[in-house]
């Protein structure tokens, strides 16, 4: 029912934190490199799931059993399959014995991309908070009693 | 006394509270792999609900001729958009239709037309 809009709308503002997040952490570490052994860094995916928002069961009484509310919520984070980035720069201590420093996976342009897709769906839902809220008082001061 | 209007305008709201909800999620999964948006189309929800205001809600139904992105996800941001805000302007004009007929019901019931 209405009053589930803005947790709806909530829960994608949640998830798509979660995603910038993920993108800054990203882009915080495109140049990172690690020394022979260590692990280097790995893009960081956020995973989107569709879920019913809490406190909305499957029959909450109220008839629409047919349409739970759902929201969005993040299912998990998935390190990039890309590969890794090698430079080969033998004066590096960095450097491995054939001269080469591993660089992590990121890559800058993709990152980009998710962040702008990801501020997009991040404004729609902003905007839908507005219109349910602009619309709620417009109900309100329409039953008025005068 | 004809109060049918009452039970019209319960419906619409009713549908158009669900069409609500739909959409603010079909914008909230706008980047989740697979999804797919779902709407109600108005006119027949609408009569099922007047014929039987106590039904459930009726199925949301998926959207037709829609282009799918190559994570199985087929939401239009613009598109829903769009279709919430239409939303939204139909809410608040049937809200205020809703509240004319009841005035002029008062304004009937009151025995003084001067309202005292």
């Amino acid at each position: 029912m209405s009053g589930n809009i803005y947790t709806i709308a909530g829960s994608a503002l949640d998830a798509q934190d979660a995603r910038m997040s993920a993108i800054a952490s990203n882009l915080a570490n495109v140049d990172s490199i690690a020394a022979p052994g260590q692990t280097p860094y790995r893009a960081h995916e956020v995973v989107f799931e569709a879920a019913p928002v809490a406190g909305d069961s499957a029959d909450d009484g109220l008839g629409d059993t047919n349409s739970p509310a759902l929201g969005v919520q993040v299912a998990g984070t998935v390190l990039s399959n890309a590969p890794l980035k090698q430079q080969h720069d033998p004066a590096s201590p960095d450097a491995d014995a054939n001269g080469n420093v591993t660089g992590s996976n990121v890559s800058q342009v993709t990152q980009m991309v998710d962040l702008i897709d990801s501020s997009n769906t991040y404004a729609a839902s902003v905007a839908v908070l507005q219109e349910a809220g602009r619309v709620d008082q417009q109900m309100l001061s329409s039953f008025q009693v005068t | 006394m004809n109060l049918g209007f009452l039970n019209f305008y319960n419906a619409v709201l009713g549908v158009q509270q669900q069409r609500a909800s739909l959409l603010a999620n079909n914008i909230a999964n706008a980047d989740t792999p697979g999804y797919k948006a779902v709407d109600v189309p108005f006119e027949s929800a609408l009569s099922s609900q007047i014929s039987d205001p106590t039904s459930a809600d009726s199925a949301p139904e998926y959207r037709a001729n829609v282009t799918v992105a190559l994570d199985a996800n087929d939401v239009s941001l613009d598109s829903e958009r769009v279709e919430a805000a239409s939303n939204g302007e139909q809410m608040i004009g049937a809200a205020t239709f809703l509240k004319q007929s009841t005035a002029d019901l008062i304004t009937a019931l009151r025995p003084n037309p001067s309202g005292n």
